[in-house]
């Protein structure tokens, strides 16, 4: 069910409860579809990065080779931001005289912190991502953070794709009103006090603006599309058969929903198996309970079981025989 | 008074009755185009004003190109100094 959804999209997305497996099961997909000759990226968006855990060796910024057909890549949010705080501070520091470098440093470093910083950055690792990504791989498959982190991330290039459009849209209207006073002749009384001088330099900062403005706007707006085309991406959600995760994978669907996301799928990981012992028997017992409950409230979505294992999965080649279990 | 003063004379009022009709509307566009400006200049300066911002590291990178906008504003709007304690733009 899980595999042949995931050969059928370009993009993947994993999202869940913390704690119910998510990277796991995002890691033993995607060597699945590596295993059936697909070039997969498997890429975290998950600040506390778990991938290097799993597969027990360090992976970082930059796609990370794992196996045949399998990288795997954190997005790190820190070295992000400090890259792009790094390029501003330098084409400020160029307007600036030398002795107020440490003001422009002081405002920059400040900014660093600022809530949504490291959210922003993120987002704009994971527009690249997409973009760069999809050239040299046949599948990105994303394994998020916890549900409340990733329902943000995912309504974030629309409300961003909004905010850039408001802005360029008052641009425009200034821009009207400039081209109105430079048609209406010279401007000899307000030279200093209106639009300061209206001259090359002016309309190098106006096109600048508008430039930056609109490399935003296309970034997003690349993200949303591709997000939101449900031919092309889809989002499973994975939880545990108990209460809580039942709950939240509901409350989830229905953000996603509202996202425009497609859901095609749930994994219900951890199940405990019938055939060993009482204790299991009966817990098994309690997960219908619960899973009951979520087929009531989403009976559309096809759910994937995964049954619980006596053995920790770490390593390639537990993710491998995962992988193998799945269909 | 020869032909050609006249004809700059005539020139000279034209261009004056000009100025009169068109000055007050250029005034207004040029004043409606400077409140699009600093409306601008707020939303990138938001942050540091206190206004919560969505998108400080959108607007964090429209900085370096508003700074200069950022001293005359403050300068017109009667502040000798910087108002904001970490841009010391004089």
């Amino acid at each position: 069910m899980l595999l042949k959804l995931a050969t059928t999209k370009k993009i993947l997305f994993f999202g869940g409860k913390g704690g119910v497996g998510k990277t796991t099961v995002s890691a033993a997909t995607a060597a699945a579809c590596a295993n059936l000759g697909a070039k997969v990226l498997l890429v975290s968006t998950d600040p506390a990065h778990n991938l290097g855990h799993l597969f027990d060796r360090s992976i970082g910024g930059k796609p990370t080779r794992i196996a045949a057909g399998l990288d795997a890549l954190e997005l790190d949010p820190h070295e992000t931001v400090n890259t792009h705080l790094k390029e501003i501070s330098s084409s400020l520091h160029r307007l600036m005289p030398t002795n107020l470098y440490s003001e422009v440093d002081k405002h920059i470093t400040l900014a660093k912190d600022a809530p949504g910083m490291h959210e922003a950055a993120i987002l704009e690792r994971m527009a690249d991502v997409v973009e760069e990504g999809l050239k040299d791989y046949d599948k990105i498959i994303f394994d998020t953070a916890p549900s409340g982190h990733t329902a943000r991330l995912m309504v974030l290039p629309e409300v961003m794709s909004a905010w850039t459009e408001g802005l360029i849209k008052r641009r425009e209207k200034a821009d009207r009103f400039a081209e109105f006073v430079r048609e209406l002749g010279e401007d000899t009384s307000m030279q200093d006090k209106t639009i300061g001088n209206a001259d090359d330099s002016e309309q190098e900062r106006e096109s600048g603006i508008r430039q930056i403005l609109l490399r935003r706007r296309h970034k997003f707006h690349h993200l949303r599309e591709r997000v939101a085309d449900s031919e092309m991406t889809s989002f499973v959600i994975v939880l545990a058969a108990e209460r809580l995760p039942v709950l939240e994978t509901v409350e989830l669907h229905e953000q996603l929903k509202q996202a425009n996301i497609s859901v095609d799928c749930l994994v219900v990981n951890k199940r405990a198996p019938i055939d060993s012992g009482d204790f299991l028997r009966e817990r098994q017992e309690q997960e219908e309970i619960h899973l009951a409950t979520l087929s009531n409230k989403l009976p559309a979505l096809p759910k994937q079981d995964i049954f619980l294992r006596p053995h920790d999965i770490v390593g390639l080649a537990a993710i491998e025989r995962m992988a193998g279990q799945l269909d | 008074m020869t032909q050609k003063e006249k004809e700059s004379l005539l020139k000279r009022i034209e261009k004056g009755l000009h100025e009169y009709y068109v000055a007050p509307y250029r005034r207004s566009f040029a004043r409606a185009q400077r409140d699009e400006d600093d409306l601008f200049m707020l939303l990138v300066f938001a942050e540091s004003m206190g206004i919560p911002n969505p998108a400080a590291y959108y607007t964090l990178e429209l900085l370096p190109l508003v700074y200069d906008r950022f001293h005359e504003w403050h300068k017109r709007m009667g502040m000798e100094r910087s108002p904001l304690d970490h841009i010391g733009c004089c």
